[in-house]
């Protein structure tokens, strides 16, 4: 699959691709000016920074939507919101969270840092790319202002269970259809051009078992994501038939099946979640070693790990459906599959400890968030396996123990990896490295904030409070109360992470190539710092680390 | 082929030997790695039905 | 600084009023069923399974942290790779799991066994209400919040049972095998009660099934565990678990009550009858979507109040309580509700908010429409 011979860039190529065999041999001709640069930029970088700045504006609005949910859940009682307000704060926070935020940070680090860690000039696919960006804000532009149309948004759960969002959904449901599938058309190009640009554009010498851990893990989500939106797109169309043409799929009163919508929701959801979790492992494999000096313990079983994950990935999506009154084989068979999953990615919190082990470690800010997203994925990782067992997922199938399962393996897990991998690449984007002093606040804030919000969920649940209610029992009031003064302080702390990138843009302390020591020493460090425009017009010779 | 079979397994578990994983890399066409995974996944979804409807009488 | 020593004050109230809930439940509870026992050890044995590995992984980190900080001068070894440890920690957990998903197993064949029941019950979910039938005796009722709305809005001292009240429990008798048949009229719901340890959802056209049986009598309290809807977080579920002749003897009075209300249906009504037992049914039940005053939530649920349709057409009227508006969050009450509550239900709503069209509908014209 991989060339012998890897495309040699000439000066035109590098440019843009665009320009490339037209015969326009402006090599470095002037982009245009003002808003036109960034709608028509064709460049990874610019690009990468588009896909950054908009899942951290989307950041804050799902963290906004949050904070209104934890506010009404202060105290018992209805105090701020109605019921039918919060079901559309809960779903939409946690549809911008997941289809906005996270997953378009992991798309922009992509963008950034897979052409520089392989050596290649651009994405392979760079007008694909530029397109794939802009259909982002147009998605979520028509997604958030579902929100002002009559009968509000989408208002049933992120996860838009059948028969409640069709037949009995507000009449915006059609537009919230549109924005994800729009959402899922970008997805689906983004992770061509990453396939294209990775099979296709290394440096002469790197094979694949020489590529970066990152740019591993966004290879075989790529895959997954090219396999699975198909079957979310099929899903919300079905959805749009019964709602809009009369069609009964998931309708028991015209002979559909309301337990179907299920089985292919979660087909899609299931990798989904692993889409959001991979490039965080590819990007704190990174980290660590960089940090503790040592080179990362067991490479190839790491790349092996991801790849068993991703086909496991497939094989589980039943386990969120224990309760649904499937058959005992059919029970036993996501049981089973579901605790197998717990190996390899045991195999990967192994060897991260492994490489901590009789290194020589330092706490930067980047090895800050990577150290707590190993300890508090794992905590995550304890409570999926919990889960997995289907008798007692009797009793935690929707309360809030899998509330704070979920949130911890995707705020301090995906989150905080996002986190790591920002201030581990600013020196690389800016130039300079981040404030220390006021990252350092940033980590224990988020920390203690996420903590805070998160663990006392565990609590709740088990003690019996269900999910997705806007008013709860009385016994439930201390857990909520810690958990909503929790997430106020982890929001509140963002402030600090944008204070962070604004001043490491402006200024701050000078950063030389190779930013982080000898440790990180992947393609991204050979560029100087800030990596300029256009990279490896050149192609780099790709040399084996020696050590 | 057993060898094919070894390193499939290993994938699947996400364990390998550095010096094992250069070898099968070294190999001109992954088409047997390919073709070999997609049959052992089938079969490790056969096993885990097989024992399933057992276990379920 | 007043301020300040307030919010303290109230912080450290706080903490003691925790101290409280640690003795009242942090944790899965153990249950009244021999099932519940069974999934709540389920849950501790892997929950220390977890705690085990938690703190041998951490510790190992911890200590790596520690003990090799760069600022003390630690040199970095260089190993990377050691296939023997690597497979110790991959067979090592295989095994645990498998020692896991033994017992697991044994329980879920358990949980899927309801053969030999002695009762069957009927669940259906309805937004927001549950409906319990107890097949083949003639019972059936409908089971709604009670908690009053003044509680929910701040506006009266929330009581011990908050949100977890209903106006009429499930009644079980404790010691026998009760088989529970689920399903919705509408969306998706779960029934849940943490103490009998069975969460099932009731899915609309389907029946799905799970079974209880009760050790010890008492009054078990859950609520509805999928989201289905504006009142989801207002649909608790409450079991009167009784001994088993306080149970016979429930079942008796209920079912004369039942033959009581159906030789209702042939008699006349009177108007204010009528009224009067309209105004229950619809807090009951149309309350939660068109609103106490009949004023609706536009544009899901349209008003009652002056609404000409429903003035203008009493056949249409009936129709659209019996059998309900396909395609809209309208369903058919026909099996929910008797003759007599839905002919007092559709006299109330032609007469109550200035509608006064005059109309007492009477339950044997119910009846007999119901019947053809």
């Amino acid at each position: 699959m991989a060339p012998k011979v890897p495309p040699q860039p000439t000066l035109e190529q590098s440019t843009s691709a665009v320009d490339a065999g037209h015969g326009h041999h402006h090599a470095h001709e002037a982009p245009p000016k003002g808003i036109m640069r960034w709608l028509l930029t064709t460049n990874h970088k610019e690009i990468g920074s588009m896909y950054l700045i908009f899942s951290l504006i989307m950041f804050f609005i799902g963290g906004i939507f949050a904070l209104v949910v934890r506010l009404e859940l202060f105290q018992p009682g209805l105090q701020f919101v109605n019921p039918e307000f919060f079901n559309q704060m809960t779903t939409m926070h946690g549809l911008i969270m997941v289809f906005a935020a996270v997953m378009p940070a992991f798309t922009g680090l992509a963008n950034w840092m897979i052409p520089l860690q392989i050596g290649a000039p651009d994405m392979a696919l760079p007008r694909l790319n530029n397109f794939s960006f802009w259909l982002l804000p147009v998605a979520f532009g028509l997604l958030l202002s579902t929100l002002l149309m009559p009968g509000g948004g989408p208002n049933f759960g992120w996860t838009f269970y059948a028969p409640l969002s069709t037949t009995y959904a507000p009449p915006s449901t059609t537009f919230f259809i549109l924005s994800l599938h729009i959402a899922g058309i970008s997805s689906i190009l983004g992770a061509i051009n990453i396939i294209a640009t990775i099979l296709n554009m290394r440096a002469p010498g790197m094979r694949m078992m020489d590529m970066p851990l990152f740019v591993w893990t966004w290879l075989i989500t790529s895959f997954l994501l090219i396999a699975v939106m198909p079957v979310l797109a099929g899903v919300i169309t079905m959805m749009l038939m019964d709602i809009n043409f009369g069609t009964s799929f998931f309708n028991a009163a015209g002979g559909g099946d309301p337990v179907l919508f299920q089985h292919l929701f979660w087909f899609f959801g299931h990798p989904e979640v692993y889409i959001m979790i991979l490039p965080a492992f590819g990007i704190v494999s990174a980290i660590i070693p960089a940090f503790a000096r040592k080179r990362l313990f067991g490479y190839a079983s790491m790349v092996y790990a991801t790849a068993a994950i991703a086909i496991l990935s497939f094989m589980v999506w039943g386990h969120h459906m224990f309760v649904v009154g499937m058959p005992l084989a059919g029970q036993l068979f996501f049981m089973y599959a579901t605790m197998l999953i717990a190996v390899p990615t045991g195999v990967k919190v192994f060897n991260w400890v492994a490489t901590l082990f009789r290194g020589s470690i330092s706490f930067e800010p980047p090895m800050l968030f990577a150290l707590a997203f190993v300890v508090l994925f794992t905590i995550g990782g304890f409570s999926g396996l919990m889960l997995a067992i289907a008798p007692a997922d009797f009793q935690y199938h929707d309360t809030y123990f899998v509330v704070a399962h979920f949130h911890y393996v995707l705020v301090p897990g995906a989150v905080f990896a996002i986190m790591a991998g920002v201030y581990y690449w600013l020196p690389k984007w800016t130039g300079h490295y981040p404030n220390v002093r006021l990252a350092q606040w940033h980590f224990w804030l988020s920390v203690i904030g996420v903590n805070l919000t998160f663990f006392p969920m565990h609590f709740s649940g088990l003690a019996g409070m269900p999910r997705r209610i806007p008013d709860y029992a009385l016994q439930f009031a201390d857990f909520n109360f810690v958990s909503s003064l929790g997430a106020f302080l982890f929001g509140f702390s963002q402030l600090l992470f944008v204070a962070v990138i604004i001043l490491c843009v402006r200024g701050g302390k000078k950063a030389p190539a190779q930013a982080w020591g000898e440790f990180a020493d992947d393609l991204e460090w050979s560029v100087p710092s800030p990596a300029p425009l256009h990279t490896f017009e050149t192609p780099p010779t790709f040399q084996r680390p020696a050590h | 082929m057993w060898g094919v079979i070894k390193s499939v397994l290993a994938a699947f578990l996400g364990v390998q030997r550095d010096q094992q994983r250069r070898e099968d890399f070294e190999r001109g066409s992954p088409l047997a790695f390919i073709v070999t995974g997609i049959v052992m996944g089938v079969l490790l979804v056969a096993i885990i039905a097989l024992v399933a409807f057992l276990a379920a009488g | 600084m007043r301020t300040l020593l307030v919010w303290l004050a109230g912080g450290l109230a706080l903490v003691g009023s925790s101290q409280v809930a640690l003795a009242r439940g942090w944790n899965m509870p153990v249950g009244v069923t021999d099932l519940s026992g069974e999934i709540y050890s389920l849950h501790m044995i892997i929950f220390w399974i977890c705690v085990v590995i938690g703190v041998v992984v951490f510790g190992v980190m911890f200590y790596s942290l520690f003990r090799y900080r760069h600022s003390q001068g630690a040199k970095a070894a260089n190993f990377h790779e050691n296939t023997t440890v690597e497979i110790i920690w991959t067979t090592v957990p295989l095994l645990i799991l498998v020692g896991m998903a033994v017992p697991a197993t044994a329980t879920l064949q358990k949980i899927y066994d309801p053969s030999d029941a002695e009762l069957d019950v009927m669940i259906t979910g309805q937004q927001w209400r549950w409906r319990y039938e107890y097949l083949g005796e003639d019972v059936a009722f409908n089971s709604n919040l009670a908690t009053p709305r003044a509680q929910i809005r701040g506006e009266e001292e929330r009581g011990e049972h908050y949100l977890l009240e209903v106006d009429e429990p499930l009644v079980l008798p404790i010691n026998r095998k009760v088989r529970f048949l689920f399903t919705s009229d509408d969306v998706l719901h779960a029934w849940w009660v943490p103490e009998l340890a069975v969460k099932q959802d009731t899915v609309p056209g389907f029946v799905t099934e799970n079974w209880v049986q009760i050790n010890e009598p008492g009054i078990y309290r859950g609520q509805c565990a999928e989201l289905c809807g504006v009142d989801h977080g207002f649909m608790p579920v409450v079991v009167h678990a009784v001994e088993e002749d306080e149970f016979d003897a429930w079942l008796v009075e209920r079912q004369e009550m039942a033959a009581e209300e159906a030789m209702g249906v042939d008699r006349d009504w009177e108007m204010d009858e009528l009224m009067e037992r309209g105004e229950g049914v619809y807090g009951s039940i149309c309350a939660s979507c068109h609103q106490p005053e009949g004023q609706g939530a536009p544009p899901a649920f349209p008003a009652l109040a002056g609404n000409e349709e429903l003035i203008a057409g009493i056949e249409w009227h009936k129709d659209v309580v019996i059998n309900g508006v396909s395609g809209t969050a309208m369903p058919a009450f026909r099996t929910t509700l008797n003759p007599v509550e839905l002919a007092a239900v559709i006299t109330y709503t032609r007469n109550a908010w200035g509608n006064d069209t005059g109309d007492a509908v009477q339950p044997a014209e119910i009846a007999e429409r119901l019947a053809q």
